[in-house]
């Protein structure tokens, strides 16, 4: 076995290891800060391991139409956001930089979205197939906005590879990146709603839908899914900090990677502010934005093809 | 125009119907009719002279005078009068012409007149099931005094189901409720949804029935009955006894002492106080804005503990009684109450200068769960959900009652008749109530706070009274009777009028939309549940009985 492979073995690991530890930290975090931000006490920074841990030790009830399908929804969804893990730099170069390249990413992305959609389908109540309806439509205008962005950055660096592209590399263009600035802005705007938080958690939407497609699971399946939703807020937070604020990321360890995570941290503050500040939006206000959106994602990829 | 002036025209226009009538004051109007001219009087009433439609009472009152009434009320506001039509029917069968084709806001009153004392109106749109449990024996009704307060039918059919309505063509059912997470109570709402847009609903209602109006009229005395109707509502409390108190006091003709009717004044509006706060906060979590909702329940709770200080109660119950109040304001309490409200104002003035101003609420609320003028008129819909629709009516001023008469304040209006204009006039309410507590304080003068009542309340007498709830009109109908109880109490309280109108609010509008607009009339099930004989489960899970969930709750425990 050469070293390349090892690393990638190891590597891969260490990330789904780090994701897996901070990430319901991070949910902590976020919990007791909108805690302060509502003047409340709040719980405990480490209260999500302990929720994880309850909902694991619960009886497993399966009440949904399809309990294969609801099964292999909840794996689905953890094991999608774990491979991500493996695909993105976290402090240090993406572990399976050999093995794959950011087509790949943009499709488990995609994903991870249908692990929700497979989830709402096998539940079958009305309120998860409004929820999945949802999720659907938002999907289907929000994904380009990744992909447009990794695009963007492909294009600048001539190259798929995930390290040169998830390496700022939307800023590698001539003189000005203007394309680049052009999708921070987009994403900036639309990062709420990749990390499904208010004001565009509509597909969840408690006062309305009642958790929507999540609405019946229960104990240890609705901990696995509940952990690969608090993953994605990292995940994406990770994916975010590479793409647009890559600065720093190549010092020496352990600076670089404590920056790095440093990043996600006011990454994470700054959505749970916006998400404390705002009502949600309706389903078709939130689509109505990212269609503006996806129009000015749309004029920075054709300043992308000209070098701008 | 007085009383007197509005009866002569009614005897102008129908004359021999007219059978006579009572006008113990200026204010209260009384018309006893034939059954057959109730139809075209009462249309006369609301069409020709405008009245706004109230509430319409089915009495069994074969004990005593052989017959069943009805009485339909009506509020003429900028006249200050409130006027009862009242009919007598036989005794066998009593049936009387249906006013909701004429009165649509009459449609529950008179479906809940049919099931509770088997009254039937005859011609009514549609006569379904309202009130009673899904398998509630037919021909059983609950308010008749032939049945006792404690009653439980043999023959109850726990299996029968409610039969719904077919939904329109192309359309899914969503059920909302009986439980769901905005409503804090049970109620279902078929709604009939088309993608996203709902297109029409089904009401059923009632599932948390207490009887408390027939306890009221078998077992309790007239001074055990505030402590029950403050009960009826877990936020106006104070609402409901003072007006039960109220129609009480108008029917035999008492009056409290002047500084009982201050403290009445400063409760019912610190009551109001909170319902905005709490409902402005609620309103927020609806629409997913939950730092608000919050804060407001971080200012409201000052007021709580004010309430308690007084009452010793958190909430603002057991003050009223007929003729007066239980405690009194202390002279320290009124100024530890002057703090509360100066640093209430403090707080909530940036609240609503940061609300009115948020694009992103606006967003959610604006156009939405439209009630305009027309629809307030047909469903007689009354409080904030008025007054948004441009409206200019407020018991408070339109039928003064308590201290309000000698008190001075504005009645805010929106023109808007969404629910943005709820929420505008919910938020500015809070600081007029504000204002009447701060010239009550002042204007308090010392006296007694009960009266001394000597003598036995004479029977048979009416009274009404309507007090401006923080949801709108609350409206109490009162036949005083024997052993120190009433004969007949019916109270309509106002989410039973705002209630009606839902389906006609989110009609055409998304489901995201339905829940706020269901909560900017600020629903009160309880209010609207407040009559049945017993609490029977009118479960959606069929494979279990009654006894089974019984015993399964107790294993569990």
């Amino acid at each position: 076995m050469d070293l390349g492979v090892a690393w990638t073995i190891v590597g891969g690991f260490l990330n789904v290891c780090v994701v897996l530890a901070v990430a319901p930290f991070f949910q902590g975090v976020l919990r007791k800060l909108t805690a302060r931000i509502q003047s409340r006490q709040g719980p405990p920074l480490l209260q999500p391991y302990f929720d994880l841990l309850k909902l694991l030790g619960k009886e497993d009830i399966e009440s949904g139409e399809t309990p294969a399908m609801q099964r292999f929804a909840v794996y689905l969804a953890l094991a999608t956001v774990l491979t991500i893990a493996c695909l993105v730099p976290m402090g240090f170069g993406a572990p399976m930089n050999g093995s794959g390249d950011v087509i790949l990413l943009i499709y488990l992305l995609t994903l991870s979205g249908i692990c929700t959609l497979l989830a709402g389908l096998a539940a079958g109540s009305t309120y998860s197939l409004v929820g999945i309806s949802r999720e659907m439509m938002v999907m289907i205008a929000l994904e380009p906005l990744f992909v447009i962005a990794i695009v963007v950055g492909a294009m600048h660096t001539q190259s798929l590879r995930l390290n040169t592209v998830l390496n700022g590399s939307v800023y590698a263009a001539g003189d000005f990146p203007w394309s680049g600035a052009l999708m921070l802005v987009v994403m900036l705007l639309s990062f709420q709603a990749f990390v499904q938080r208010v004001p565009f958690d509509t597909s969840e939407a408690e006062t309305e839908l009642m958790e929507g497609p999540l609405m019946e699971y229960s104990g240890p399946k609705l901990a696995l899914f509940k952990y690969a939703q608090f993953a994605r807020l990292v995940i994406y937070s990770a994916l975010f900090v590479a793409l647009f604020v890559p600065w720093g990321s190549h010092w020496m360890f352990p600076l670089g990677w404590l920056l790095f995570w440093t990043k996600v941290f006011v990454l994470v503050v700054l959505v749970t502010a916006v998400a404390a500040t705002h009502a949600r939006y309706r389903i078709d206000q939130a689509i109505r934005f990212f269609a503006s959106l996806i129009v000015v994602a749309f004029v920075a990829l054709g300043l992308a093809s000209y070098g701008y | 125009m007085t009383a007197r002036a509005r009866l002569e025209q009614l005897k102008q226009q129908f004359g021999t119907s007219i059978l006579r009538a009572d006008l113990p004051s200026d204010t209260r109007l009384f018309v006893h009719v034939e059954p057959s001219a109730v139809k075209p009087i009462c249309r006369h009433i609301f069409r020709d002279f405008d009245a706004r439609y109230v509430i319409s009472i089915g009495i069994d009152d074969r004990p005593f005078s052989g017959t069943f009434l009805v009485a339909h009320d009506f509020a003429f506001d900028k006249e200050h009068l409130l006027c009862s039509v009242l009919t007598q029917l036989s005794p066998e069968n009593p049936k009387i012409d249906s006013i909701s084709d004429v009165i649509p806001a009459a449609s529950w009153a008179e479906r809940e007149m049919r099931d509770l004392v088997g009254i039937e109106p005859v011609g009514h749109p549609y006569p379904k099931r309202l009130v009673l449990p899904d398998g509630w024996p037919d021909g059983l009704h609950p308010l008749r005094k032939d049945v006792s307060w404690d009653h439980v039918p043999k023959d109850f059919d726990e299996d029968r189901e409610f039969k719904f309505d077919d939904p329109p063509e192309g359309c899914t059912v969503v059920p909302f409720g009986p439980f769901h997470p905005t409503l804090d109570e049970p109620a279902h709402f078929r709604l009939y949804v088309e993608g996203e847009m709902v297109r029409g609903c089904e009401y059923r209602g009632f599932m948390v029935h207490r009887g408390i109006e027939k306890l009221a009229e078998s077992v309790m005395s007239y001074n055990d009955i505030p402590m029950l109707a403050e009960r009826i509502c877990g936020i106006c409390g104070c609402v409901h006894s003072v007006t039960y108190a109220q129609s009480v006091e108008s029917a035999v003709a008492i009056h409290p002492p002047a500084r009982a009717e201050y403290i009445r004044t400063i409760m019912l509006e610190l009551e109001r106080l909170h319902s905005h706060l709490l409902w402005v906060g609620l309103a927020c979590h609806i629409v997913g804005f939950d730092t608000l909702f919050m804060q407001s329940f971080r200012i409201r709770e000052p007021i709580m503990w004010i309430a308690e200080k007084i009452s010793g109660n958190r909430k603002t119950y057991s003050m009223c009684l007929i003729g007066g109040v239980r405690s009194d304001i202390a002279p320290e309490t009124k100024a530890e109450l002057r703090a509360v409200l100066d640093k209430l104002e403090n707080e909530w003035r940036p609240v609503v200068a940061a609300v009115s101003k948020d694009r992103n609420i606006q967003k959610r609320t604006r156009d939405v769960g439209v009630a305009d003028k027309k629809l307030v008129k047909e469903r007689g819909l009354v409080g904030p959900v008025a007054r948004a629709a441009g409206v200019d009516i407020d018991c408070r001023r339109d039928h003064p009652y308590a201290a309000y008469d000698r008190l001075e304040f504005d009645v805010i209006t929106e023109q808007g008749s969404d629910v943005w204009s709820r929420v505008l006039v919910r938020a500015k309410e809070v600081f007029e109530s504000i204002r009447i507590i701060r010239q009550c304080l002042e204007k308090m003068e010392d006296g007694p706070i009960q009266l001394e009542i000597k003598d036995e309340l004479p029977a048979g007498r009416l009274g009404l009274s309507s007090v401006e709830a923080p949801r709108g009109e609350s409206h109490h109908f009162v036949i005083t009777g024997e052993n120190n109880r009433p004969r007949r109490w019916r109270v309509r309280a106002p989410t039973y009028q705002n209630l009606q109108a839902v389906p006609a609010m989110i009609k055409d509008q998304q489901i995201a939309d339905m829940t706020i607009s269901l909560g900017s009339i600020d629903p009160c099930f309880s209010c609207t549940d407040r009559l049945e004989t017993i609490d029977l489960r009118s479960g959606k899970v069929r494979v279990w009985s009654q006894d089974e969930l019984l015993a399964l709750t107790r294993k569990k425990a």
